[in-house]
């Protein structure tokens, strides 16, 4: 157990410093110099350019720079935006609450609708039920998130005015957000759950169960859906990698705060030490995600809690 | 198998169609109910006919982050917003061109142009209780130039700025390193106003998060991607002439809110979230219009229209009858109609017609032709092909457009437009949309037309696009890499002439040339325009269509 956990926590690691070298060899190859967004390129002189490049250190080869980034990273130390020399660490602190409220809200309409609407569609098969559960589940996969945002915005916000278009403060600027990418998330975990359900309600031993004469719904409750519930598991695990980068989309349909919003402008203006130190949180929060996930098998599945 | 199928089909399109009523209903129901009451737009302010009532809270939503509220470092329109609630500057430029006093009282320009002398008001006093003199005043211009600032756009405005001398505590005296006309006007932008130098000491690079100044609100708090709260400053009594009321503002606070979604911010400000909001689309304002709840203001915005630039350094567009060709193809009225269903003008000349200088002679001047515009290219010796593409030793005649923008102001639709419209003469062009325009356009002088416009209050911006000693980062070229020594000596004249008659003679002989010689293809005048609710009043515009609050009030 421990020593699962260890090897875990290694190839963590490992994900996190390869996201790091990778960012920053593409940052470095893409075109455009990130001192120009800093200024107006109609009326700068190359003298205040060249400065503000030794300034950054971005005049320096590739791998001088990764080092001394990543000895200071080490050290706390994320560095400045270029932009406007705001310090990164302080900054994605700031906007990684909203963000993960947003991931986790979503995930969890995404779990409790995708698992509901999956089962009650294996389990009415083929009947309106299932046509309906199978429609939304279509719905949500095919639409994107900023036409579904906008959409909720239309029909709740102005429309009814039941919940705000916009701002992150408080539980109410959460709903519309996290339905509109929450669904998307259902829709995977519908047909995933539906798929998984039908299969394992064929299977001998629920013939068993039946055969016992215990409930029709303890069996697909309690026997049935705890052996669907693993692929779907392992979907969510994935889908919250997926969500967290939805939450670029949304965050800016539904102007809310977060660290989607953060990188999506740090990336407009090249501005490196905020890319970096945003990619960085996120490695490390998808990572955390897939061990629990991992960790949570062995919850589930006794199986794989005796394989090991 | 296939009764499932359909059933699928028939769900899909059901749930479609109701989605589509729904929000259907949303647009209808307001717009048939209140489609009697005709909104009012106003170019400066509504009715003032009710007393200002004081207090309140006014929620704004602006459609990019700022990127710093440190006048001096900012090099956003947006953030200037923002920026003019906190921070006053020496002198004002009013709608006419005229420069009229604010922290300075009044000034003497020297016999030779090259030193202006400054009397200072003093009752003045930044937020944080600092003095405002002339100390002050040196300190903000030296930090400007202070290459540690990383002042690359406010550097620019405040040249030929030399230096500063404190002849007394209220008197300050600047040098200038040549004469110009222009100097005073752009003292007045909120990119060179002022500072306190405690604040910039204290907090550094970091000024821009914690903003001081002499204006009529205080800097509150701002929440990243989310809000800017500024709070009146009530010791405030030196407002400039561009406002009515000389007093501490009316409003108790003003809440920037940061809403980038066009479909959001123009939903919160229906739904009555926020009371106004900025950078309204045109198909949205015709619809506003009609909306009883709501009002628009609008100002158009100084300085050079959304200009095409065709890049002269690269053929054929080296030839005149080539532009001319393009000048005569495109037409300008039907993009600027289609596009902006009217509520936008076209433009005419390099220069947008508040302008000090515009040439208003130009306007209806240039016609589509496409007749003229076809005989052009056969006289440069493109010939037609059977596929509808003209070519010449073997090459087609293919155009680079390049565009900067995700469809700002539906450039890239002029773009498309104009790829059908040249198609007409035998013109390929090949439209390329890159945020990256500073290595494209900018360092590797990869296309044959630009779109860009500028905000200025004097027509000396027209030196950084068409003078030809003017060079951009790259060491390169102006944007059309236009060469004219008659140009360039008309603009260096116009920096110094004195007479404003002549002045604008100057300017009008520089308009004609450029466009006689088809250097740029002007498309439109930019309007800001705010929808608010019906309750706001007296949001009024300095010369650039920035907003200011200093009459604003909500009305009870």
């Amino acid at each position: 157990m421990l020593k699962t956990i260890s090897i875990r926590l290694f190839t963590s690691l490992l994900v996190i410093l390869g996201s790091l070298v990778l960012v920053f060899v593409i940052v470095y190859l893409l075109p455009g110099d990130p001192v120009m967004s800093m200024v107006d390129p109609s009326t700068v002189t190359p003298e205040v350019l060249a400065s503000l490049r030794a300034q950054l250190g971005v005049d320096r080869p590739l791998y001088e720079q990764f080092g001394s980034y990543v000895s200071k990273v080490l050290q706390g130390d994320f560095g400045k935006s270029i932009v406007n020399d705001d310090p990164v660490l302080p900054k994605i602190i700031a906007h990684l609450p909203a963000t993960l409220a947003l991931t986790a809200a979503s995930c969890l309409i995404a779990a409790v609708v995708g698992i509901w609407l999956g089962v009650l569609s294996a389990i009415h098969r083929d009947r309106w039920i299932d046509i309906t559960a199978r429609v939304v589940g279509l719905f949500g996969i095919s639409m994107p998130t900023f036409w579904s945002g906008i959409l909720l915005i239309l029909l709740f916000s102005i429309t009814l005015d039941w919940f705000p278009a916009m701002g992150s403060e408080g539980w109410k600027t959460l709903v519309l957000p996290s339905i509109g990418l929450g669904i998307v998330g259902a829709g995977f975990v519908v047909r995933l759950v539906r798929n998984s359900m039908l299969e394992v309600i064929n299977e001998p031993f629920i013939v068993t169960l039946r055969a016992k004469g215990i409930s029709e719904k303890l069996v697909m409750y309690r026997h049935a859906l705890r052996n669907a519930l693993i692929p779907a598991l392992t979907m969510i695990g994935v889908l919250s990698g997926d969500l967290l980068a939805g939450t670029v989309v949304i965050e800016t349909v539904f102007s809310r705060q977060g660290i989607g919003r953060v990188i999506s402008d740090a990336l407009m203006s090249k501005d490196l030490p905020v890319v970096q130190g945003v990619v960085f949180f996120s490695a490390i929060m998808y990572v955390i995600i897939n061990l629990i996930v991992d960790l949570s098998y062995r919850i589930i599945d006794p199986r794989v809690r005796r394989s090991q | 198998m296939l009764k499932k199928r359909s059933s699928l089909k028939i769900m899909i399109a059901l749930t479609t169609a109701l989605i589509l009523v729904l929000s259907g209903c949303a647009g209808t129901n307001k717009g048939s109910s209140t489609s009697d009451g005709a909104a009012s737009v106003s170019e400066t302010n509504t009715a003032a006919a009710s007393e200002p009532a004081k207090g309140g809270e006014l929620t704004y939503a602006l459609a990019t982050s700022p990127d710093t509220l440190d006048p001096h470092r900012s090099g956003l329109a947006v953030a200037v917003r923002a920026i003019r609630t906190i921070h006053d500057s020496l002198v004002a430029q009013l709608p006419d061109g005229s420069i009229q006093p604010w922290l300075a009282e009044e000034w003497t320009v020297s016999e030779d142009g090259k030193s202006y002398t400054f009397k200072l008001r003093q009752d003045v006093k930044f937020h944080d209780g600092t003095p405002f003199n002339a100390e002050a005043v040196k300190y903000n211009y030296d930090r400007i130039l202070n290459p540690e600032t990383k002042a690359a756009n406010s550097a620019a405005l405040i040249r030929p700025y030399k230096s500063a001398e404190v002849l007394d505590e209220y008197t300050i005296k600047l040098n200038l390193e040549t004469p110009s006309n222009a100097f005073l006007g752009n003292l007045s932008q909120a990119l060179v106003s002022i500072v306190s130098p405690t604040a910039a000491q204290k907090y550094g690079d970091q000024l821009g998060k914690n903003p001081v100044g002499t204006g009529p609100f205080k800097f509150v708090s701002w929440e990243e991607n989310s809000q800017i709260t500024v709070e009146r400053n009530p010791d405030y009594k030196w407002a400039p002439p561009l406002v009515e009321n000389k007093e501490a503002p009316y409003l108790d606070k003003v809440v920037f809110k940061i809403v980038p979604e066009e479909a959001t911010r123009i939903g919160s400000v229906q739904s009555g979230q926020v009371l106004a909001g900025e950078t309204i689309p045109p198909q949205n304002i015709l619809a506003l219009k009609k909306d009883e709840k709501l009002q628009l203001f609008q100002s158009n915005t100084q300085g050079l229209p959304y200009t095409l630039f065709i890049n002269q350094s690269k053929a054929p567009w080296n030839e005149l009858k080539a532009r001319q060709a393009l000048q005569t193809a495109i037409d300008v009225d039907a993009i600027v109609k289609t596009l902006y269903l009217g509520t936008y003008d076209r433009a005419w000349s390099p220069l947008t017609p508040g302008t000090f200088g515009y040439d208003k002679s130009l306007e209806g001047g240039v016609k589509p032709d496409l007749d003229k515009a076809n005989a052009l290219l056969d006289e440069l010796g493109y010939v037609l092909g059977a596929d509808g593409i003209r070519t010449k030793d073997g090459k087609k005649l293919t155009l680079h457009y390049v565009d900067g923008s995700p469809n700002r102001e539906k450039r890239n639709d002029i773009a498309a437009i104009i790829q059908q419209q040249l198609k007409q003469i035998g013109v390929t062009v090949e439209v390329e949309i890159t945020k990256d325009v500073r290595t494209v356009v900018y360092e590797n002088g990869n296309y044959d037309i630009y779109g860009n416009s500028q905000v200025n209050s004097d027509p000396e911006a027209l030196r950084s696009f068409y003078h030809s000693s003017a060079v951009n980062v790259s060491g390169k070229q102006n944007l059309p890499g236009y060469k004219n020594t008659e140009v360039d000596s008309w603009i260096d004249q116009g920096l110094i002439e004195k007479d404003p008659v002549k002045r604008q003679e100057l300017y009008a002989n520089v308009q004609k040339a450029i466009i006689e010689q088809a250097v740029i293809i002007p498309i439109y005048v930019f309007p800001y325009t705010i929808a608010a609710s019906k309750s706001v009043t007296d949001i009024k515009f300095d010369s650039l269509a920035y907003p200011l609050f200093n009459d604003a009030f909500i009305q009870k």
